[in-house]
């Protein structure tokens, strides 16, 4: 994902901020890493540049 | 030929009708378009004619593709959008979705997640499509608040059109809206069930009217409910 989509995406479940923790990337894309609600903590893979931001009841 | 091209007007490709009775219960969509993902996307190659009519003359700098699937109708929203985002619960139909967009050059940023509980941020988007998605959430509860949320990410001025399969198909009889499974049949002959609301457009309206989006017009249209709507 590109990392200005910082801008338009939050916890699916609060709907608070995001802050991203990068593992991996390229010089236009967060490849893999963790998006953190700032609210509840919750923690949402970026897997392969897709960022997972399932429920997490909806997720395996 | 119906609208997505193989098969008679009785039928989205794939499909055989079966009453829920004689078919296992439907998974939920996620593991349904894992499965078929592939399969899916080669039969879905155009974007419907009343998507681009929507589209059509239509500006923003953010568009938000809400069941995105294969990323046909993202296409033609990221030529009105400045950047185009496609949500989908099925991790493979993105895939196929940034496959399209690679090949043909369209940019597109696919984030998974669910149509009934949105990960953006309040007013984020200009414009929106919530295209052949809505009826497969349950119960109506989900629906409704899916709803909700497309009002919450519309950005005040913003215009999204939502669709729903309807009563008004020729392949159905019933007049009033109905929970149903239609199996989606692979090349190999598995079928996989998929869970259907059948909207009948005075219901379809009640539950937009029910929700914060704001209607601007509801029509049917190739047995599709459909309305364009503001973020209330």
């Amino acid at each position: 994902m590109k990392e200005s989509l910082m801008d338009i995406i939050c916890c699916p479940m609060d709907k608070h901020d995001l802050e991203l923790e990068v593992d991996d990337r390229n010089d236009e894309e967060v490849l893999a890493g963790t998006l953190v609600c700032t609210e509840c903590g919750e923690r949402y893979p970026i897997e392969d540049g897709i960022p997972n931001l399932l429920p997490p009841d909806m997720r395996d | 030929m119906d609208r997505d091209g193989r098969r008679g007007r009785d039928g989205p490709p794939g499909c055989d009708p079966k009453p829920a009775r004689e078919t296992p219960p439907a998974r939920d969509p996620r593991t349904t378009y894992d499965r078929i993902a592939a399969h899916f996307s080669a039969t879905r190659e155009y974007a419907w004619p009343e998507v681009e009519a929507f589209l059509d003359g239509r500006r923003g700098d953010r568009g938000l593709d809400v069941g995105c699937g294969n990323g046909r109708h993202a296409e033609v929203l990221a030529g009105c959008a400045e950047r185009t985002v496609g949500l989908d619960v099925s991790r493979e139909l993105l895939e196929e979705a940034r496959r399209r967009a690679d090949e043909r050059g369209f940019a597109f940023e696919p984030v998974h997640g669910d149509a009934a509980r949105l990960p953006f941020a309040a007013d984020a988007f200009d414009l929106a499509v919530y295209v052949a998605t809505l009826h497969h959430l349950r119960p109506r509860s989900a629906r409704v608040s899916s709803l909700d949320e497309l009002a919450r990410v519309l950005a005040p001025g913003g215009r999204g059109l939502v669709s729903a399969w309807s009563t008004e198909h020729g392949r159905f009889e019933a007049d009033e809206g109905f929970d149903t499974t239609i199996d989606w049949t692979l090349p190999g002959g598995e079928t996989v069930p998929r869970y259907y609301h059948i909207y009948d457009p005075e219901e379809f309206r009640a539950d937009l009217d029910a929700s914060d989006l704001s209607v601007v017009e509801t029509f049917v249209s190739s047995g599709n409910c459909y309305a364009v709507v503001g973020g209330g």
